[in-house]
């Protein structure tokens, strides 16, 4: 009975590692096929700009993210000022506009004869003010659209780990006589380290994937790089050396997040000591440039991509009203809806397997299938298509069966199988740390009380994981509304969605028509953020 | 009730396999809204329900190419001639656009039985009518964009974009290769600035000052005339004048939006049916009121919009097959990247 149990757990997990794994190695297993010579000079020029590129980019997206992320979770945490229980929250609001919609705003603004000049036309009369906009495109537009975007995982993390924060550090600067500057530099920051690089190792992933604003900037990086190679060059060898590059960049990032994991022991405070700290309220001239700071980065993050998008929708209405919002609604809750089902069953099996089972091997086989999220959607999407295609040719019609491919291909059912591959890690590790927080002893006791393992996981599991489930349906909500190179290359005849319809127009020179789009993929992202913000935000 | 629900929630994942109807599944890169309506109104004449896949062309053909044999796909429409090429010579298509239409009405360098160009663009230089002379523009070609005379003065956008892979590729079957890997390190020269941004951007670009010449194809002015793009994008257009290069020989550069008919098409009369209908006069005229381009059979003129500002009388260049832009399109990108076009 026991080892019955075992095996189903086991094959489960295996299942979905096998499916997890199925991109990666279908990338790998051609990699030492011939390159043709037909391209040779392009990519050694190419490869040396999709690295410089993607360098580049992700450093200063680092930089950036960490100065809006750290500054503004500090302030939020430590003081009192006009507004701050408002600005808390709403720098969040951050994560409804995806870079790419960032983009468009930027480029709808700065551009020769865009919003901007508008504006000064209007305020000062005609004139070439052209000349002295500053254009806000290529790498530079790139770096802020990833940058706003993104800053909000280092503002939630960091501001988690310094409301954790105990009141003696605080106590221990003050006693030291170190100014506040010198306080937050070699005590609070030190200490949130762990915190803060998870957060900055997120924002490198979610750069080094990014596909939507790179593209629309025309930037080579290794990932429209990889996407380049594939599609216009049919050359997957390259394509596949390129993704190596990628792969080494992101493995770089895992080791460097978990070293800094490792010493965060040494640095946090484990036992006790945790005292809800006095927030310092601030008044006059101090509080006027704190309130300043976080509204600049409220405003620039939030409200002018916003701004931007619903001037453009006004400005243009036959795009708002060529727009079928109900039917592209739809499409996106009926994907939302399916895809959290399947991702939230699976998780909870895995996890569960994980906690009854205690075999080694099951663990590593959970840990490898988080890896979808380290790997960008396009190649997710590509490679899951070429597997299909040799599965089908190779064993499916070579048994004789029907061909599988359109049941996969441009299907719905592709579709969520990709999504699954790529948010598996979302789920599995928003579960896994609400299981964490059940004690196994809880287990027992049930087992104690003559519960069986089905009864324990409805009646005592299930209860206890209802705030991390809703959170992990928020999250994976979020993803899918704002997901871009999967849905684009694996959906079906006919269907659209908000962000597919919004690149679409984009990429055909038809900037005025993403607008509305954009504006209603802002709007219900806004929504599903101010309904869980509680959540993201709880401070105990 | 439950178990049922979700039973028939998974039935629906399947449901697309299942249905078969009388249809057209076309693989779209052309994203007007004009296009999408003219598809409703060959749904309303014939019956024939028109089902659409939008993406970008790489991405298409990827799938496409992918789905083999079991590829719904009827029609590749896409907006570009290197592009249809090129997919043609991956043997991705089939012969079959034969039919009475298409041959009365689509001249033979702008066809291929796999493929046929449904609408014309030309790639035309757009000027400063304050800061170039007559005389600069005097019997200007597409070979004189690289003369020092331009230095700093020139903006065109990224060497990976379709429309200067044609023109380039256009150029070598001209040209040879050689010649035009020199002319691409003149034009490099000539930039005013690194290329970047869409067509339109380098319209705006001269307009703003920031470069006395740019190219771009023919649509994208009349577009911004239209005021459709709202009154600054007019006032924009209003400060540049179009030229079309090389009269004095072969005459401008044309492209061509076109069909092809995927190898393998399920719907192959249905597809055929929707090409002849979209080279009919009606659709015709749809197209060159609403995406400005230039018609692709007699009988039916241009907007008005590019006829006043761009002027009708112009030579095309009739003589390049534009089935050469696919052949060529390799070492286009080749000349343009070795002479470091960005």
């Amino acid at each position: 009975m026991h080892l019955r149990k075992v095996n189903f757990w086991f094959l489960s997990s295996l299942l979905i590692s096998i499916i997890v794994a199925i991109p990666i190695i279908t990338v790998f297993s051609s990699f030492f096929e011939d390159t043709s010579n037909y391209y040779q000079i392009l990519k050694d020029t190419f490869l040396f700009e999709y690295i410089f590129n993607s360098f580049t980019l992700l450093i200063c997206v680092l930089v950036l993210t960490f100065i809006f992320g750290t500054s503004t979770a500090y302030l939020v945490s430590f003081y009192k000022f006009p507004l701050s229980n408002f600005f808390k929250w709403a720098l969040i609001l951050s994560f409804a506009v995806p870079p790419y919609i960032y983009a468009y705003s930027l480029t709808a603004f700065f551009e020769n004869y865009g919003t901007l000049y508008s504006i000064l036309k209007n305020l000062f009369g005609p004139g070439n003010y052209n000349q002295y906009i500053p254009k806000f495109d290529g790498l530079l537009g790139a770096v802020l659209s990833l940058s706003f975007s993104l800053f909000a995982y280092v503002y939630i993390l960091a501001r988690a780990s310094f409301l954790y924060q105990s009141q003696n550090l605080i106590d221990l600067g003050r006693s030291l006589g170190f100014s506040k500057l010198k306080s937050f530099y070699y005590l609070i920051l030190p200490a949130a380290r762990p915190a803060i690089v998870t957060g900055l190792s997120l924002v490198a992933m979610e750069t080094l994937a990014e596909f939507g604003a790179v593209d629309f900037f025309s930037i080579n990086t290794l990932t429209t790089g990889i996407y380049n190679a594939w599609i216009t060059f049919d050359d997957l060898a390259f394509s596949n050396r390129i993704s190596f590059f990628l792969l080494i960049f992101i493995f770089a990032i895992f080791i460097l997040e978990n070293l800094s994991r490792k010493k965060a022991r040494y640095h946090s405070n484990t036992k006790g000591g945790f005292k809800q700290k006095e927030k310092i309220q601030l008044s006059g001239a101090k509080a006027f440039y704190v309130f300043f700071i976080c509204l600049i980065i409220f405003f620039l993050s939030f409200l002018f991509p916003l701004g931007q998008m619903l001037y453009w929708t006004i400005k243009f209405p036959e795009n708002f009203f060529d727009l079928n919002i109900l039917t592209l609604t739809l499409n996106t809750i009926y994907l939302v809806f399916l895809s959290s089902l399947v991702l939230i069953l699976f998780s909870l099996i895995s996890n569960y397997g994980n906690r009854v089972s205690k075999n080694k091997i099951l663990n590593i086989l959970s840990t490898l299938s988080i890896s979808g999220y380290a790997i960008p959607g396009v190649i997710l999407a590509v490679a899951f298509i070429t597997f299909i295609a040799w599965f089908d040719e190779n064993i499916i019609q070579a048994l004789g069966f029907l061909s599988i491919k359109k049941m996969f291909i441009g299907s719905i059912l592709g579709l969520v199988l990709v999504y699954f591959i790529r948010f598996y890690s979302l789920a599995f590790n928003g579960i896994k740390s609400g299981y964490e927080k059940i004690n196994i002893s809880v287990d027992e006791s049930s087992y104690l009380l003559g519960y069986s393992k089905q009864k324990t996981f409805m009646n005592i599991h299930v209860p206890y994981l209802r705030n991390s489930l809703l959170f992990v349906v928020i999250l994976i909500s979020l993803e899918i509304i704002r997901e871009l190179p999967i849905t684009l290359i694996l959906r079906p005849f006919n269907f659209e969605t908000f962000a597919t319809t919004a690149y679409i127009s984009a990429s055909e020179d038809l900037l005025e028509a993403a607008a509305a789009p954009s504006l209603f993929l802002i709007l219900i992202a806004t929504a599903f953020i101010m309904l869980t913000s509680k959540y993201i935000l709880r401070e105990k | 009730m439950r178990k049922i629900s979700i039973f028939t929630l998974i039935l629906t994942l399947f449901a697309p396999v299942f249905l078969a109807a009388n249809e057209v599944n076309i693989f779209n890169a052309r994203h007007y809204k004009a296009d999408a309506e003219l598809y409703g109104k060959f749904t309303k004449a014939t019956g024939i329900k028109v089902n659409l896949i939008n993406g970008k062309s790489g991405a298409l053909e990827k799938r496409m190419i992918e789905e083999g044999a079991d590829s719904a796909a009827d029609l590749y429409i896409t907006a570009d001639a290197g592009r249809c090429g090129a997919f043609q010579a991956k043997g991705m298509t089939q012969s079959g656009l034969v039919s009475s239409t298409i041959k009365s009405s689509v001249p033979k360098n702008f066809r291929t039985t796999h493929w046929v160009g449904v609408a014309k663009r030309a790639r035309i230089i757009y000027y400063s009518p304050e800061r170039v002379t007559g005389a600069e523009l005097s019997g200007m070609s597409y070979e004189g964009l690289a003369d020092p005379k331009w230095k700093g003065r020139l903006v065109i956008r990224k060497s990976s974009n379709i429309y200067n892979k044609s023109l380039v590729a256009s150029l070598i079957a001209n040209n040879g290769k050689k010649a035009t890997a020199d002319w691409a390190k003149g034009v490099v020269a000539n930039m005013a600035r690194d290329s970047k941004g869409n067509d339109r951007a380098q319209i705006m670009a001269v307009a703003a000052g920031e470069a006395d010449i740019a190219v771009a194809n023919t649509y994208y002015l009349a577009l911004m005339l239209s005021g459709k793009k709202g009154p600054e994008q007019q006032e924009a257009a209003k400060k540049v004048k179009a030229f079309f290069p090389n009269q004095d020989g072969r005459g401008t550069h044309m492209n061509i939006s076109c069909a092809a008919l995927v190898k393998g098409a399920p719907n192959k009369a249905n597809a055929i049916a929707l090409v002849d209908f979209l080279l009919s006069p009606e659709s015709q005229e749809h197209f060159t009121n609403n995406t400005f381009e230039f018609p692709m059979i007699s009988g039916v003129s241009p907007s008005p919009l590019v006829v006043n500002n761009l002027g009708l009388d112009f030579k095309q260049d009739l003589a390049t097959k534009v089935s050469t832009y696919g052949k060529n399109q390799a070492a286009a990108l080749e000349v343009m990247t070795a002479a470091g076009w960005k």
